[in-house]
């Protein structure tokens, strides 16, 4: 019976038959890929380019990254502190599921973009002390709204840099492509 | 299809099959589905990624070790020891490491529940590790708990209210002495079966009638040369492990000493007993007598007149009964004597048999020849907690009977209970489920579903430990005074509340004499109220001149500890001229065995639902997750037992089923048996898994009224049946050369 | 890039980090167990599993017996984990390179993304450290909250073993660096070593002379076990006595 199958995939339709499903099984699969690479939806349209125009340093939102591991998402209270006092925020509807989520408690339940699987244990403060900017990773941030990656975050990306970054100093080339650095 | 499928067709199907697969799965990796919520409003002291720590104490057992707990995000992740804890320096025993299993457990109490007996607080299922538990949810509100509570203290006689209460949770047991002297309530009442392995009756006993005053001995392991102890498992569960196992690295110090002597007098080797440089496995019973002659041969030794105390005994007679050679105790003796550093201490089975105040006594009066009281590596009193003006013990199981045969003849109408699992700790000969029914209205406080919030009426969950407020008083271990201090580490997962804000708030809507009593808004009020003298204490390591100051660092330091000794000199001008009795111990029952029950030195007292404590191998026998006895090879041979055999053991009081485990190093006509297993609720890793050795327990007691767990002889019985025991040590074998012994 | 003449050869190294453990005051308590299991996320597996051999303890306490009763005796209580050995026999043999020696910490490393679970470092290790997840073993909710978040959490299929808190070593480096200067000896140690009430475990530096690990590893009586194998293990051992 599998080889009556086999047979019929041979003749004319059968190969166009297999051409189709690959085609469509192909589409599908690099429409998937392409989607994990665009920025995802987020609660509030948050617009990195207005608040950098304002002059707001990355560090102010995100302090983390100069003393440990993570940037960290600010809490509702950092964006409250300034917004409660803008005027615009009672009537804009941007700003409405911020303001409706430090009326109920509840909190905004941002999706991570920049991140690496979880065998991964990527410190930012290493990289803000080694002089490292934050666009270098992250893009230009006084160009978008919501966070977007400008390159994929894999390892590849990850050891150009640290080659590049080492020179030639052996040392510090051991320790930065050393598997244990990132990956225990 | 017998047709042709060859080997090709295979292949090209195989091959499609895999190239969907790969490309099918390339639509997008789970982990960016993810949703992060940041906090509402971070706290001050936190910075995202990186830890908070805080200070508190560990209530595994009654100890009181100060633990640091590593917080991140709001969730608790590791405990550690307290470095400048006066009482464990830093360090934590295998129960502390795993109260985070406790805290996280599956099978918690998530809120007031409204209660049948007999019903269940969760469905159980048969697979422990795969299947899904269901909880039983909360079906009351906090308000209605705490107008419950408040009915029940109206509603009865005071002398009808009862408490009784675990070992730790010290503050709440001193606002129920306070409630008690101020409205005329029964005043609480205090047990764990930690205590009943501990004998803690007898050894204060023995001390007041050696020293004058009821306090706990306190034994210097550390600063001692030749250390004798008899049945005390100090490296175990014993008192204050973290603290003599400290002591105990200090004994065998040798780098710059003299590395100490250990000698160990039980009939089955112990862990503690495995660390000893020899091991007396003297027949159960003769630990008096055998005491007793050590000090006579140590005093003829040293020449001068015959101490009273040891005049009553004949070496030769004493070592005959208790199976060893004259010469043996000939060189005990010597040991002892003439050894610049000697201590003696009583404990474990040798005080849990009929004459445990006998062998007490005996055993510390050998300190006496040692002239080692109130010196380093000698006999001291604990040195008593800040603010407590004695000592004051748990009950003994004698008191708990008493207290047992009052509920079931329908004294208390309302009993409360918090801490302590009495349907699971006591011995099932005193028949506590059943006396239960004598009593009309049972409120538990359990945090977790046990055996006793199984029979009560109402379950108002306190918070775990981590999630408490509160002190706990350093009973022992420690040379200074510690007022060990709790503080929560996490905010509470589930809707518990602390039993001490149930019961101020139960107090103010009863009015009366019992919102005078307790006239606070909450626990944390109260708690200043209780640590406020001590802004007036000195030598204290940190002072302050008011009270929310005070708190502060209470709180950031983990308690508050005076910098000077409090550790009290025994008055000893009479011990060497008492009359001490050589008897030697009665064992009830018809058996042939000596039944040696003796607490899991893993599991404790409560550990049974942790996982991880339940997959960490017993240290001697390396079995996880399940009971067994101990049996001589000699005596298993001739029975016909091998490893994994279930035997039937009776005693007078019931009979267990359990595996054979071939123990190299116990007497043969000894057994023994892990205590900490047996549940029949208590979690889905706790429950249906091994047995409790307490039901063999007869109502048996010393002179000072605790119970004679190690009294009994029991028979056994072949079953025909097996139940293979998981052992860490199959892989490694039992007998013959280890790793990296020399070939 | 890296030339060939400067990839030094493990038997010239003197290691890094290693461990002193005092046999004699090992009391067999299992908090070392404990703790290790709780600061690395280490599954527990059940009854059955652990009968069959196949729990999952980086660390464990072995004791052996010797003679009969009543002249029996317990051998002192030997705590067994990865030696992290300079010449280590499961490096070679990982065909994913999952397995590889740290130059960087001196430190036999488990990848545990690149490990596909052939199980012959497993199988080749003389002191048997090795553990396998053999399943996806379970921790019901709420159990996962207590997971460390700077170690990975291993699914099924992936083998590992101690690291020597490697996860603690770059957190201490980190906060060294972030501070100008270099980790004191004593700052930070492993969780076996900081549970452990004996203080049988001592953890640092072997490659500095002042480190306390160091001075204890001079005195006289020291075994490394399994030494007559080459392995160079980074581990002595004291029997006391």
């Amino acid at each position: 019976m599998i080889k009556r199958f086999f047979d019929w995939l041979r003749q004319p339709l059968g190969l166009i038959a297999v051409g189709i499903v690959f085609l469509t099984l192909f589409s599908f699969a690099a429409y998937g890929l392409y989607t994990t690479q665009q920025p995802p939806e987020q609660p509030v349209q948050f617009p990195h380019k207005t608040h950098v125009a304002f002059g707001i340093q990355c560090l102010y939102c995100h302090p983390g990254a100069a003393t440990g591991p993570a940037a960290g998402i600010p809490s509702q209270a950092k964006c409250w502190g300034c917004h409660n006092q803008i005027v615009k925020t009672q009537t804009s509807l941007l700003l409405a599921p911020l303001k409706e989520a430090v009326i109920s408690g509840k909190p905004l339940e941002w999706v991570p973009v920049a991140q690496v699987p979880d065998f991964v244990q990527f410190n930012h403060r290493a990289h803000i002390a080694a002089g490292q900017n934050c666009e270098n990773c992250h893009g230009d941030m006084s160009k978008v709204t919501i966070a977007e990656n400008p390159q994929v975050f894999n390892m590849g990306f990850c050891l150009d840099c640290h080659k590049k970054v080492a020179g030639d100093d052996h040392e510090k080339l051991v320790k930065l492509v050393d598997c244990g650095t990132c990956h225990y | 299809m017998s047709d042709n499928f060859s080997r090709r067709d295979f292949l090209k199907l195989a091959g499609v099959g895999a190239a969907t697969t790969a490309i099918l799965t390339g639509c997008g990796p789970a982990s960016r589905y993810v949703k992060r919520e940041p906090y509402m409003l971070m706290p001050e002291y936190n910075y995202n990624g990186q830890s908070t720590y805080y200070a508190t104490t560990c209530r595994e057992c009654a100890a009181g070790c100060g633990l640091v707990v590593r917080t991140s995000q709001g969730r608790a992740i590791k405990a550690e020891g307290n470095a400048n804890h006066p009482l464990n320096l830093g360090k934590t025993c295998a129960r502390g490491q795993a109260t985070l299993h406790g805290l996280y457990n599956p099978n918690r109490i998530r809120g007031p529940i409204k209660h049948s007996r007999g019903d269940r607080l969760y469905e159980t299922a048969a697979d422990p590790f795969n299947d899904e538990f269901k909880d039983l949810d909360s079906n009351m509100s906090w308000d209605d708990a705490t107008q419950t509570v408040a009915d029940a203290l109206k509603k009865y006689k005071p002398e009808e209210i009862a408490f009784l209460m675990g070992t730790t949770s010290d503050h709440l047991f001193d606002l129920l002495t306070d409630l008690s002297t101020q409205t005329g309530i029964n005043a609480p009442l205090r047990f764990g079966v930690l205590s009943m392995f501990e004998s803690r009756a007898t050894l204060s006993k023995a001390a007041e009638n050696l020293f004058g005053e009821a306090g706990l001995p306190f034994f210097d392991v550390g600063g001692a040369q030749v250390v004798f102890s008899f049945g005390a498992n100090f490296l175990e569960t014993w008192l204050s492990p973290v603290s003599y196992t400290r002591g105990f690295a200090g004994l065998r110090e040798a780098h710059t000493k003299k590395r100490g002597t250990f000698v160990q007098f039980e009939s089955r080797m112990s862990s503690t007993a495995g660390k000893a440089d020899e091991w007396m496995p003297i027949r159960p019973g003769t630990e008096a007598l055998v005491a007793l002659a050590i000090g006579r041969l140590a005093s003829e030794l040293r020449g001068g007149p015959l101490p009273r105390a040891f005049s009553d005994v004949e070496p030769a007679d004493a070592a005959s009964k208790a199976g060893i050679k004259l010469e043996t105790l000939q060189h005990l003796a010597e040991m002892f004597a003439n050894s610049a550093g000697a201590l003696a201490i009583p404990g474990g089975t040798a005080l849990g048999q009929s004459n445990g105040l006998a062998v007490a006594e005996a055993v510390l009066a050998l300190n006496a020849i040692a002239n080692n009281f109130g010196k380093p590596g000698g006999v001291f009193f604990s040195a008593l907690a800040p603010n407590q003006k004695e000592y004051q013990r748990p009950a003994s199981v004698k008191e708990m009977q008493e207290f047992v045969q009052k509920m079931a003849d329908g004294k208390f109408k309302a009993l409360f209970i918090h801490g302590v699992n009495p349907a699971f700790e006591l011995p099932a000969s005193l028949d506590f489920k059943n006396a239960l029914k004598g009593v009309e209205q049972v409120i538990s406080f359990a945090t977790f579903p046990d055996e006793t919030a199984l029979e009560s009426d109402y379950v108002f969950p306190d918070h775990h430990g981590l999630e408490s407020w509160g002190y706990q008083r350093v009973a022992t271990g420690s040379a200074q005074p510690v007022l060990s201090g709790l503080q929560p580490v996490v905010s509470p997962f589930y809707a518990t509340r602390a039993t001490v804000d149930l019961l101020i708030a139960a107090a103010q809507l009863a009015g009366g004499k019992f919102s005078e009593a307790l006239p606070f808004k909450d626990e944390v009020e109260f708690l200043q109220s209780k640590i406020a003298p001590l802004m007036n204490e000195t030598d204290g390591f940190f002072s302050a001149a008011d009270i929310n100051t005070f708190s502060a660092y209470f709180q950031q330091y983990g308690g508050w500890w005076k910098t000077t000794e409090g550790r009290a000199v025994p008055n000893t001008a009479d011990v060497l001229n008492l009359n001490l009795s050589g008897t030697e111990a009665e064992f009830a029952g018809e058996g042939e065995f000596f039944f040696v029950p003796f607490v899991s030195p893993t599991l404790a007292e409560a550990g049974a639902n942790k996982p991880w404590l339940q997959e960490l191998p017993d240290p001697t026998t390396t079995v996880m997750w399940n009971t067994w006895v101990e049996i001589n090879p000699e005596t298993a041979h001739e029975l016909g037992l091998e490893n994994d055999d279930v035997v039937k053991i009776t005693s007078e009081a019931g009979v267990l089923e359990v595996p054979v485990y071939r123990y190299p190093a116990i007497r043969p006509d000894t057994i023994a048996m892990p205590f900490g297993q047996g549940h029949t609720a208590y979690g889905r890793y706790a429950e249906n898994r091994g047995v409790n050795p307490a039901d063999l327990l007869g109502q048996h007691f010393n002179e000072a009224g605790d119970l004679a767990f190690a009294g009994m002889k029991v028979k056994i019985e072949k079953t025909g049946k097996k139940k293979p025991l998981s052992r860490l040590e199959s892989i490694m074998g039992v007998y013959g050369v280890g790793l990296g012994e020399e070939h | 890039m890296i030339r060939p003449e400067e990839i030094k050869m493990s038997t010239e190294e003197t290691g890094k980090w290693g461990m002193v453990i005092d046999q004699d005051i090992c009391t067999g308590c299992q908090a070392c167990v404990a703790a290790c299991a709780m600061e690395n996320n280490i599954s527990f597996v059940g009854e059955v599993d652990s009968g069959y051999g196949r729990s999952m303890h980086w660390i464990r306490i072995e004791r052996f017996w010797e003679g009969e009763y009543p002249e029996v005796k317990m051998t002192a209580q030997q705590p067994m984990m990865c030696q992290q050995c300079g010449h280590a026999p499961c490096e070679p043999v990982c065909p994913a390179f999952a397995t590889v020696h740290s130059q960087a910490e001196q430190l036999n490393l488990q990848v545990y993304n690149r490990c596909v679970g052939t199980r012959y470092c497993g199988n080749n290790c003389p002191y048997q450290v090795r553990a396998f997840n053999w399943r996806a073993y379970k921790r019901p909710e709420p159990l996962s909250n207590q997971f460390n978040p700077d170690v990975t959490v291993r699914r099924m299929g992936v083998m590992e073993k101690c690291t020597f808190c490697i996860q603690r070593i770059h957190k201490a480096q980190d906060t060294a660096k972030s501070e100008g200067r270099e980790v004191v000896d004593g700052e930070f140690t492993t969780a076996c070593a900081q549970a452990c009430p004996a203080t049988a475990i001592v953890f640092g530096r072997v490659d500095h002379p002042e480190s306390l690990v160091s001075q204890l590893g001079q005195r006289a009586n020291g075994v490394k076990h399994l030494e007559e194998l080459g392995t160079l293990p980074h581990v002595t051992y004291f029997k006391g006595g």
